[in-house]
């Protein structure tokens, strides 16, 4: 039986303090830190306690101006049969990729574009490339690649300084479940990384490993002004913990919640974690290995603004740095 | 010899050994011999005036005059000798009153208004006859200095026909007024009394009894200004003959009396002694090269107004993971090696080492979730070393009378070659010393000074260092 856990991790779309000069090479969608083996979308016929709450998946592509050149968005095992993919009875579904670029992508600029809530208009911009994809073996476990397209066709974002493209999947038809990831390449039969691109989605919904061991990790980005995170779970069922790592968090455990209640934390941040990306880690609990056990986990501000997740984590991924203080003191009695 | 100004016998007593400290002692005092003290006649009972010194003596008025009582002797007078500079005095003159060529005078005190004088003279018993048996007592007077010259002379209340009161000392307030007599009911010989001004009136004399006085003799009582009382005394137990002792009113009482050391007493009489308001320096009278000579003494003890007090050596040292104290959900063990084989678990750790040293902390931090261990996530050379001082080690309390030893060991002065260590025990007593000991004989809180000073460097510096701490002597059970 595949596992599949969903991730619903609301963003406001606010993406202050970011810009010029950070990395946002790597286009592997998910990303290679993230250590998630596929992305998740059911049909529309599907059922939400599978894990997908809205059948649908929006991520958005980064090209930097200084990239002149074609790129192409790249699809693995994009049909829905075969290998990888969640059978439910038969495979029946069908499954719609498009490719968006133009004015009403950006995120900051249309917030409906983000894809939150399940809110109608996420497809906002101009469709540059679409295809639909049922049980098609030529398919399966292979690449399917958009493209070629011309970064301006993007929707540019000073902030960034880089031209926004954005991907919507959905189950448009059938209850199975469609597994496949992403990648933006300057080739269209090789996965060549766009220098300086990223992805980066507001709604991550996801397959967990099917191991105890295997590590999966989600990449905040702390925008500036953030005092503290409130972190809210749902449903974990108590399968494990989930750690908040950082430069100066060497692995804060945040409360898990049991079958069907909701925990919350608050997360402090230190000035210090401004700018950088936290490391939620998922670790499953050891000992009987649950299977089919989805939960939902939200992150915001205290403003109440959702953190966006970077397939390839703005400053790198964090490392902790142990902070040692030896000092003279008393004598105890 | 005293004679008879002094009017009070002195007995010899044999000496004794008395040493509050068996630690190695160095002097305590220097003594010098006054310029004007002369070969042939007596100087006795120094007084310190704001200019000069203020002295009884037996000289003669003059190459052509002298005076000598019905005995033969010559009579003691006044004299006043200025001071020129720091070691020369001026040639001493007399300052005269009406008693000046017919009777004793002196010694004396000023009170406090350096005008009015307490001086010791001769209580006129009746006519005068030139009978060889005939003898007057001594009494006090008070007079007004003027200019060289003493003047309204008044008779003290209790002065006697039948008694000697004399060696008059008054307080710096005025307010008590120490003498030596040898009236009726006192410890025999001549003891220490003194009187109180309530009123105007000076009280009865009181005698303080057997915690200062003897059935020897005590006399030339000195009221310092700090309160300690000093005077001189052949008892038992002494260096020899005379010898000047001080004690203090306490709480009520008067602390046992204290003998000076060597070279202010010697086997000789010694008396008389006066010192300054600090107690560094004054003048005692002694007849140690056969007749009665005036001594300056000066303090040699070393004792320093800016000494710091030692800070123990501490070992001790938390150890905390910064971000790991602040959060309370870590899934995280802390486990620290401190270095010396020792541990400790916790994410803030408190550990006292042995002593200094060069230790390699070292924090593994174990993931309870995962079970992995990242060992070394974190070393620190941790370097442990003495306070750079001197170092007193001794015991904080100990009981009077019974030895106490002190090192200066545990002194962690890098790079100094030390040329001598001084121990400055808080009670008029020092030694000379790596270690010494030395023994309180008296309850109480004393502040032990070890200065240390190295060997002349290049250019000829020599570096002195300080530290003081406080030893508490109680009372022997």
């Amino acid at each position: 039986m595949l596992n599949r856990i969903k991730y619903i991790l609301f963003f406001s779309g606010l993406l202050l303090g970011a810009g010029e000069g950070i990395d946002l090479s790597g286009q592997a969608v998910p990303g290679r830190e993230e250590n998630i083996p596929f992305l998740v979308t059911f049909g529309r016929l599907g059922e939400t306690s599978w894990g997908d709450d809205d059948f649908y998946q929006v991520f958005f592509f980064t090209v930097p101006k200084e990239y002149t050149g074609q790129f192409f968005i790249r699809i693995f095992d994009p049909d829905v049969g075969g290998e990888h993919d969640e059978i439910q009875g038969e495979f029946n579904s069908r499954t719609s990729f498009g490719v968006y670029g133009g004015k009403g992508v950006d995120p900051d600029k249309n917030n409906e574009s983000r894809g939150l809530n399940n809110v109608k208009n996420y497809k906002g911009g101009t469709m540059l490339a679409s295809r639909v994809f049922g049980s098609e073996p030529r398919f399966d476990n292979k690449y399917f690649t958009f493209g070629p397209f011309n970064p301006t066709a993007g929707d540019f974002s000073p902030k960034w300084n880089a031209y926004i493209f954005k991907v919507v999947v959905e189950g448009v038809s059938g209850d199975d479940g469609n597994l496949y990831r992403f990648f933006m390449s300057r080739d269209p039969e090789n996965n060549i990384p766009v220098e300086g691109g990223n992805a980066f989605t507001y709604e991550y919904t996801f397959r967990m490993w099917n191991d105890f061991k295997s590590v999966a990790h989600i990449y905040p980005y702390v925008d500036t002004g953030v005092v503290y995170i409130r972190q809210r779970n749902f449903d974990w069922d108590r399968d494990g913990h989930i750690l908040v790592v950082s430069r100066y968090k060497q692995g804060i455990g945040v409360s898990i919640s049991a079958e069907n209640n909701w925990m919350e934390d608050r997360i402090p941040i230190e000035p210090a974690e401004i700018g950088s990306s936290l490391d939620f880690q998922f670790h499953k609990a050891q000992g009987e290995l649950v299977k089919n056990n989805n939960v939902v986990v939200t992150l915001e501000s205290q403003r109440g603004d959702a953190l966006p997740f970077f397939s390839s984590p703005i400053g790198g991924v964090p490392v902790y740095n142990p902070k040692i203080t030896i000092k003279k003191t008393t004598k105890p009695k | 010899m005293l004679r008879r100004i002094l009017h009070i016998a002195c007995v010899v007593v044999l000496i004794t050994g008395f040493d509050t400290s068996q630690a190695q002692q160095p002097p305590v005092f220097s003594v010098t011999k006054m310029s004007f003290s002369d070969p042939v006649f007596s100087e006795i009972s120094p007084v310190i005036i704001k200019d000069g010194i203020v002295f009884c003596s037996d000289r003669r008025f003059s190459s052509l005059r002298d005076r000598k009582s019905f005995e033969g002797n010559r009579i003691y007078n006044i004299y006043m000798a200025q001071r020129k500079d720091t070691s020369e005095y001026a040639r001493p003159v007399m300052l005269r009153s009406e008693r000046s060529e017919l009777f004793n005078n002196g010694p004396l005190s000023f009170a406090g208004d350096g005008k009015t004088v307490f001086f010791t003279s001769e209580v006129e018993t009746g006519a005068v006859t030139k009978k060889r048996k005939f003898k007057n007592h001594s009494g006090i007077f008070t007079a007004e200095l003027s200019g060289n010259e003493l003047v309204s002379l008044v008779p003290f209340p209790y002065n006697s026909n039948d008694y000697n009161i004399a060696q008059p000392s008054v307080s710096a307030d005025g307010k008590y007024l120490y003498f030596a007599s040898d009236m009726p009911g006192g410890q025999g010989g001549s003891d220490i009394y003194f009187c109180e001004k309530v009123g105007g009136q000076w009280s009865k004399p009181v005698n303080p009894g057997t915690a200062v006085n003897s059935p020897a003799t005590e006399n030339f009582p000195f009221i310092h200004p700090s309160g300690r009382l000093y005077f001189s005394s052949d008892r038992a137990g002494g260096t020899g003959k005379l010898d000047v002792y001080y004690t203090s009113f306490i709480q009520g009482k008067w602390d046992d009396p204290v003998k000076l050391p060597e070279p202010i007493n010697s086997p000789s009489d010694d008396f008389a002694f006066v010192a300054d308001d600090d107690l560094r320096e004054g003048f005692f009278s002694s007849n140690r090269r056969t007749n009665d000579d005036i001594y300056r003494f000066a303090s040699t003890i070393i004792r320093k107004s800016v000494c710091d007090t030692l800070v123990e050596n501490n070992y001790c040292y938390e150890l905390i993971e910064e971000n790991a104290v602040k959060f309370d959900t870590m899934p995280f063990r802390y486990e620290w090696k401190y270095g010396d084989g020792n541990k400790g678990i916790g994410p803030s750790v408190i550990y006292c080492y042995p002593g200094p040293g060069n230790y390699l902390i070292q924090l593994d931090v174990v993931n309870l979730i995962t079970g992995e261990v990242m060992y070394n996530e974190k070393t620190y050379n941790l370097e442990i070393t003495d306070v750079e001082q001197p170092y007193i080690t001794v015991d904080d309390r100990v009981i009077a009378g019974s030895g106490i030893r002190f090192s200066a060991e545990k002194t962690n002065l890098p790079g100094w070659k030390i040329a001598r260590y001084y121990w400055n025990f808080g009670d008029e007593t020092v030694a000379t010393g790596k270690e010494v000991s030395k023994t309180f004989m008296k309850p109480g809180t004393y502040n032990v000074q070890l200065i240390i000073t190295s060997e002349p460097e290049p250019g000829g510096i020599i570096k002195e260092a300080c530290v003081c701490r406080n030893i508490e002597i109680l009372p022997a059970p």
